[in-house]
């Protein structure tokens, strides 16, 4: 059993359905208005679109009315939430109660940069919400109206319509609650439970709602407090939501796995990856929007790479010919070595990519296979520890060469 | 024409086992392929990613990481991490099919002279077969 695998039987099973009135978006931001009227929360941090122009920007507000303009569910991604939450509390712990309102991505890439110590997740509230995806920032920029009427029917038709970005169209993830317990997890067993327990809140479900109601769904203590709070019964089923999720799940795992196949064809081996990466001009956008890529200083921008020109003559020389700009595929390589374990394949990097180089589905490649032979998945508790800083002392002997298991080494 | 191919292989050793090693394979007259080019790191840990690309992408055919074996560390568990992230490297390599047998990870301790000789003559066997790494020939890289 992968660890993505949805057990039925470990899903929450109760929660509030609340009817919607009128559209979905408006029963979600009433609900954020109640909550700060009772003061489960302080402020909340959601994407509000930008008054008369159709970008959408990370707004941290207290101000009841201001949350009109307020969609937990925009159709583009535009900053990475949890980078937007990373500049919130990169310098300490929130003091009020937060409620932060993320796709499952970027919840997952907040849950990382925590474990990375980039962000402080005490006093924050994460709520996440099923997502269908979002669609390209070029497609959206293009054409905003034509783009909303379209997001409607993906909101609509669940994983059919494919307008939406390629790493979207293929996400197995897209509802967190289906991926908070993870069958096996390599700690200690003391550390098991604990390590299950899911690190966000409440769970907005859309799914199985079908455009008719909402299911607010609590995961722990603190998501059925602020469900009493808001005066909300949290004793519905959720079958409804639970079968759908399942449903759209099973259909997902299988384009997955065709595009996967398809996507290797195109990109597999040293001819075909550099052709694909040929294309790039070296602006390193992509690990400037990812959020996993944190670091103040990125090791590829920084002159540690650059040589003497001799060095370059002499290379020439040998190869027959250099590519300028250096280091292109140094760059993807070693910048996915580096944070591919915590992708959390959220597209941003292939969004901002100018020369549309299918960046984010390349890394949500590795990412699947390198994620499963850790047996991680990034993003999904906050105590599990990062792969590459920990071990156990007998594992990966496969690597090994010659392989060997823990015997007593011999001495000739 | 494969015959007439001396691959060029890059070898970190560990300053305080394999590198002993080879010493010692050297001093016990050893036979030992002469492709190898050693770089001394303090730790077999002290091998990350890059170094490993960048010996590919600049001409070398394989990559022989070498330390203490499991439990040995000078450093207690620096090979303990080097393995996961050499297991890291190896399965991007793998899946992106980008000839994931030029690189190999072995623990080789200060008194495995005999060891050391098999490992790297292995490996230089193995290298000379694959024949030169695509990646020192492509000058797009």
């Amino acid at each position: 059993m992968t660890a993505t695998q949805i057990d039925s039987n470990k899903m929450p099973t109760k929660g509030a359905i609340i009817p919607a009135e009128e559209e979905i978006n408006k029963t979600i931001v009433d609900i954020f208005k109640k909550s700060l009227e009772k003061k489960c929360f302080d402020a909340i941090l959601i994407p509000v679109r930008v008054p008369e122009t159709e970008a959408y920007a990370w707004v941290l507000l207290k101000d009841q009315s201001l949350l009109d303009e307020a969609n937990p569910l925009p159709p583009i991604i535009s900053v990475q939430g949890a980078k937007a939450l990373r500049s919130l509390t990169k310098r300490g712990k929130m003091t009020q109660n937060i409620a932060a309102i993320l796709r499952p991505c970027e919840i997952r890439a907040a849950v990382e940069l925590s474990k990375l110590k980039q962000i402080h997740l005490d006093n924050i509230s994460l709520i996440s919400i099923d997502c269908p995806g979002a669609m390209p920032l070029s497609d959206y920029l293009a054409d905003p109206e034509k783009s909303k009427k379209i997001y409607k029917n993906v909101l609509e038709k669940w994983g059919e319509d494919d307008s939406v970005r390629p790493v979207c169209h293929i996400c197995n993830r897209f509802s967190l609650p289906s991926l908070l317990h993870r069958k096996s997890v390599k700690i200690s067993p003391v550390e098991q439970d604990e390590a299950k327990m899911p690190s966000i809140d409440l769970h907005i479900g859309l799914l199985g709602g079908n455009q008719e109601k909402i299911f607010l769904i609590p995961v722990n203590p603190k998501g059925r407090e602020i469900l009493e709070k808001l005066e909300l019964k949290s004793d519905d089923s959720l079958d409804l939501w639970q079968t759908k999720v399942s449903e759209v799940q099973e259909k997902k795992e299988k384009i997955r796995k065709e595009f996967n196949l398809e996507l290797k064809e195109k990109i597999e081996g040293q001819k075909k990856l550099t052709a694909v990466f040929d294309e790039c001009i070296n602006c390193h956008n992509c690990m400037r929007v990812c959020p996993i890529c944190y670091c103040q200083q990125c090791f590829f921008d920084s002159d540690s790479l650059t040589l003497s020109p001799e060095t370059y003559i002499s290379r020439a020389e040998k190869k027959g010919a250099l590519r300028f700009p250096l280091d292109t595929m140094l760059f993807h390589l070693g910048r996915m070595s580096h944070m591919v374990l915590s992708c959390v394949s959220c597209g941003v990097c292939e969004d901002a990519c100018p020369m549309s180089i299918p960046v984010a589905q390349i890394f949500s490649l590795v990412a699947d296979q390198t994620q499963k032979s850790f047996d991680y998945t990034p993003g999904i508790n906050k105590e599990e520890p990062l792969p590459l800083q920990d071990f156990l002392e007998d594992e990966f002997h496969e690597v090994e060469t010659p392989s060997e298991a823990m015997t007593p080494e011999e001495v000739n | 024409m494969k015959q007439d191919f001396k691959p060029n292989i890059v070898g970190f050793l560990c300053n305080w086992c394999s590198y002993a090693g080879a010493d010692l394979a050297g001093s016990s007259k050893l036979e030992i392929k002469p492709y190898l080019s050693v770089i001394r790191v303090m730790c077999s840990s002290r091998v990350n990613s890059n170094l490993v690309l960048n010996a590919f992408l600049w001409g070398a055919d394989g990559v022989l990481i070498a330390g203490c074996h499991p439990g040995d560390c000078h450093y207690e568990k620096g090979n303990y991490y080097v393995r996961r992230r050499f297991a890291l490297l190896k399965k991007i390599l793998e899946t992106l099919d980008l000839e994931p047998d030029r690189l190999q990870l072995s623990w080789i301790s200060a008194s495995e002279g005999k060891r050391y000789a098999e490992v790297v003559n292995k490996f230089a066997e193995d290298i000379t077969r694959l024949g030169p790494s695509a990646f020192h020939t492509n000058p797009n890289i």
